[in-house]
């Protein structure tokens, strides 16, 4: 009797390798044995036919818009994939020029996962070892924090050294305008030990709202500061913070086409969370793409499947969209303190891949005193590590210009952005010095004072 | 507290109403799947076929959305929009008195009621001859079939020229080309190459390529250097012209307050304390989780059968994508489609039909709830797209939705 056709089986015969499953015991993963193999892992090449070529996703491309080297998102995307075979991509070489900005996925009226086919078929593309060099290290912000940890104060000077930054430019292609962090004399996980968890504590008497804080690796080794400020402000809301288990979120790996270290660590982070999630226990992220990583990438781009990923991803909240959804109550309940600032407000393109809106404007839209203009940027450029890189570098800078030219026509007093490398990046650019919401959230509570412009390298 | 609204859909209705509402004081949500049909439009406002809707309205039956809103709504709807697009930089041109009648890329005539300044300015009731540039690299558009026919049909077209543009990597899009002009350097290098090509020329007509955002001040300094007058005529999708209202609209919405909530599929949630007569929002298929979102009001316009305001379902039962309600359609499938493709399509009729506070009901008049609006495709009783009254019925009824959402 010939066995019932399944998706996973016409996938098959067609040469695609069906979705890896994510498995919780340890042992080598199965995709682990794939490399550059992203094309044939995804079955995303098939809802290229609800494409009907609108174009919509061509005319908001902010890449496109800025280089003609990149024949938009479509192009390269849903029409390309008409013309591959399954088991051969000929990929087009100028899908590289895709940022992974996600604008046209979240234009799309159609429903194709336009860039997660694009950022699935970068993974196939083969650099040179000097960018390969330089994308191993963008690729693991966590080991790196980890690793220079000790010679903080060379690698930080280093890290803002004009000479050497040049030299990272001519020899490895790290682009010298590009802003990086400075590496913390203490990571968060080491300054909030108190609130490490291997397993969700068991509930006490009093039924107070829980989260398990997923800091991402920006916030851990780089600016821990955030991640104490977003631990005030939840417990000033009377919410019982833990920290799960977790490293990196694997979105820098996956952006920098290394698709089976991205996927082993996601399986670890599905391990450490999941404990949580399962018990019902709201996952909250201050970064953005962390947080979408663990909402939408590990099931979309990376292609895991099982209940684990899809109970961790449903559990996962921004932090401003978990105020707004579920404390409500205690928000409307704040008294919070006038701030007289002007500011201006990028939603960055990974908040919108949340498809959730702007929350951090729900809140901070009562917060009296405060002038809040919103940019109409549908991306910062730098995209995570994409305009780090000196070949993307003048694309990414051109793709922020009108809201480079917006800060500067509309002089605020602070930017904000939710997303760490857009904040450094648009900080940087603008010289206005640019803050996550949540801290201004946490001076209108009382809770701090506006710390004062970070240094970048 | 301000009165709440969630619109879905953000095409010419959804973000026309937006803007409205925010303006009138409410706390507005705009929530789409995707970007709306606005952006491949010609940009203009068709109202009628003929464009006069006081010839047109004795044609009207019964039941079509334009016969059902007063005079004073539609001439309001149309004003405000005018206003909206001046304050956008992006004046619109409508006489009154009288239609507009303007070239189009295949060398017809498109009759329409008001049109961004740059298209109004090609109207064909102006006897001046114009040529059309044929500009190199865009695939978009042929001078030569829109000149072959304009001639066929005795509309005196002087003549092609070429237009040069630089080389680039690959072919251009009209929004490439738009995104470029706005350069004043890049415009200067166009003035040095295109003046030669202008010996004898008075008028000009080109596709709409003349600037984005910024339009007006492209349109002006181009006509001045070159000094021609100028117009456009709409190209293929994505059409500038559309675009470039699309975008005017959202940034009005945006500044004006309005949350656009971009890229999640909506149901919609009834009020389960209300035993069934309110609705409290919507549940948004997000990236993580579904979400809710709650609202004191909600506007559906999620326009029509192209647009995915509605569903038909193997069982012939034809419903709006959002709650479900149920659409008139008849039960044989061959009575949908007409047996040509250029007829009116019986499916284009397909829509909700609306009670006097501009609420779905049910063939009876009954509203299915009493905070439920509807506006735009989404309506039954017209063809829009024969009928030439889409942006008439889009902004009209968008205007009277708002004002019974807010009343």
């Amino acid at each position: 009797m010939t066995p019932r056709p399944t998706l996973g089986s016409f996938a098959e015969s067609r040469g695609v390798t069906p979705r890896p499953n994510v498995t919780l015991t340890p042992g080598p993963s199965p995709a682990g044995r794939e490399r550059g193999a992203g094309v044939r892992a995804s079955l995303a090449m098939f809802d290229s036919d609800l494409c009907v070529k609108c174009n919509i996703c061509t005319a908001a491309c902010p890449v496109a818009a800025v280089t003609d080297r990149f024949p938009g998102p479509k192009a390269v995307g849903p029409q390309m994939a008409r013309f591959l075979h399954p088991r051969s991509p000929s990929i087009d070489p100028s899908v590289a020029w895709c940022s992974g900005c996600g604008v046209c996925s979240r234009v799309c009226p159609h429903g194709v996962p336009v860039a997660e086919m694009n950022i699935i078929s970068k993974a196939a593309i083969r650099t040179g070892w000097r960018q390969r060099l330089r994308d191993w290290g963008l690729a693991r912000p966590a080991v790196v924090a980890r690793w220079s940890r000790p010679l903080r104060p060379f690698v930080n000077a280093a890290l803002r050294s004009g000479f050497l930054r040049t030299a990272a430019d001519r020899t490895i292609g790290l682009a010298r305008g590009g802003p990086l962090p400075q590496v913390a004399a203490e990571s968060l996980r080491h300054r909030r030990a108190d609130l490490a968890r291997q397993q969700p504590a068991q509930p006490g008497g009093a039924a107070r709202p829980r989260v398990a804080f997923f800091h991402g690796c920006s916030t851990d080794g780089y600016e821990p500061w955030l991640g104490e400020t977003t631990i005030r402000v939840l417990e000033r809301l009377g919410v019982e913070v833990e920290i799960p288990p977790q490293g990196c979120c694997g979105l820098p790996l996956q952006s920098n086409r290394n698709f089976a270290a991205a996927r082993r660590y996601a399986r670890e982070n599905l391990v450490g969370l999941h404990p949580w999630a399962e018990r019902g226990i709201p996952i909250v992220g201050t970064s953005t793409s962390c947080t979408l990583a663990l909402k939408h990438e590990y099931r979309a781009v990376l292609g895991l499947v099982g209940p684990e990923v899809e109970t961790v991803s449903e559990s996962t909240y921004d932090f401003f969209e978990y105020l707004d959804q579920v404390l409500a109550d205690q928000i409307g309940a704040l008294d919070l303190r006038p701030l007289a600032l002007r500011l201006l407000y990028h939603p960055p393109c990974q908040l919108r891949s949340h498809r959730i809106g702007t929350p951090a404007l729900r809140i901070l839209r009562r917060i009296p005193g405060l002038e809040i203009v919103v940019t109409d940027a549908e991306c910062c450029g730098v995209a995570g590590t994409y305009g780090l890189k000196s070949e993307l570098y003048d694309v990414a800078v051109n793709v922020g210009a009108d809201l480079f030219a917006q800060a500067r026509r509309t002089s605020p007093d602070l930017i904000l952005t939710d997303s760490e490398t857009c904040r450094w990046w648009i900080e940087h650019h603008t010289q206005v010095p640019s803050r996550h919401p949540v801290e201004i959230l946490a001076a209108s509570l009382g809770l701090e004072d506006l710390r004062p412009a970070a240094g970048l390298g | 507290m301000s009165p709440t609204l969630l619109i879905v859909g953000q095409g010419l209705t959804g973000l026309f109403s937006a803007v409205l509402a925010a303006r009138r004081g409410a706390t507005v949500r705009l929530i789409a799947e995707g970007r709306g049909g606005l952006s491949l439009s010609h940009g203009c406002v068709d109202i009628w076929r003929n464009g006069d809707i006081r010839f047109a309205r004795r044609s009207l039956g019964r039941g079509h959305p334009l016969s059902e809103l007063p005079r004073e709504v539609r001439a309001e709807a149309l004003s405000e929009f005018l206003q909206l697009a001046q304050e956008a930089r992006l004046p619109y041109v409508a006489a009154p008195d009288r239609v507009l009648r303007l070239p189009t890329a295949l060398g017809s005539v498109h009759v329409t009621a008001a049109a961004p300044y740059s298209l109004a300015a090609g109207s064909l009731d102006d006897p001046t001859p114009f040529h059309l540039g044929r500009i190199g690299g865009l695939r978009d558009f042929s001078a030569d079939l829109a000149t072959s026919a304009f001639r066929a049909r005795g509309v005196n077209v002087a003549g092609t020229i070429d237009l040069p543009v630089p080389a680039r990597a690959r072919d251009l899009y009209a929004h490439d080309l738009a995104r470029l002009l706005e350069d004043p350097g890049y415009r200067e290098s166009l003035y040095r190459d295109w003046t030669p090509h202008m010996k004898g020329v008075t008028r000009l007509g080109l596709p709409a390529i003349l600037g984005g955002d910024h339009s007006l001040e492209v349109f002006t300094a181009m006509e001045q250097r070159l000094g021609v007058s100028l117009f456009e005529i709409p190209t293929l999708p994505p059409s500038l012209p559309g675009l470039r209202l699309e975008r005017a609209l959202r940034r009005l919405a945006v500044a004006s307050g309005v949350e656009v909530i971009e890229g999640p599929s909506v149901r919609g949630e009834v009020d389960g304390r209300s035993a069934g007569r309110r609705v409290s929002g919507v549940v948004a298929t997000t990236a993580g989780g579904p979400r809710v979102f709650r609202s004191q009001a909600v506007l559906l316009a999620t326009g029509g059968a192209l647009h995915g305001g509605w569903m038909s379902f193997a069982n012939g039962e034809v419903q709006d994508s959002v709650f479900g309600l149920p659409l008139e359609a008849p039960e044989d499938r061959e009575d949908w489609t007409a047996p040509s493709l250029f007829e009116s399509q019986p499916f284009s009729r397909f829509g909700l039909r609306l009670d006097s506070r501009r609420r779905p009901c049910d063939r009876r008049g009954r509203p299915y709830f009493e905070n439920l609006y509807a506006a735009g495709g989404i309506l039954g009783g017209a063809d829009r797209s024969t009928e030439g009254c889409r942006q008439g019925i889009d902004l009209a009824s968008a205007y009277a939705a708002v004002e019974a959402a807010l009343a």
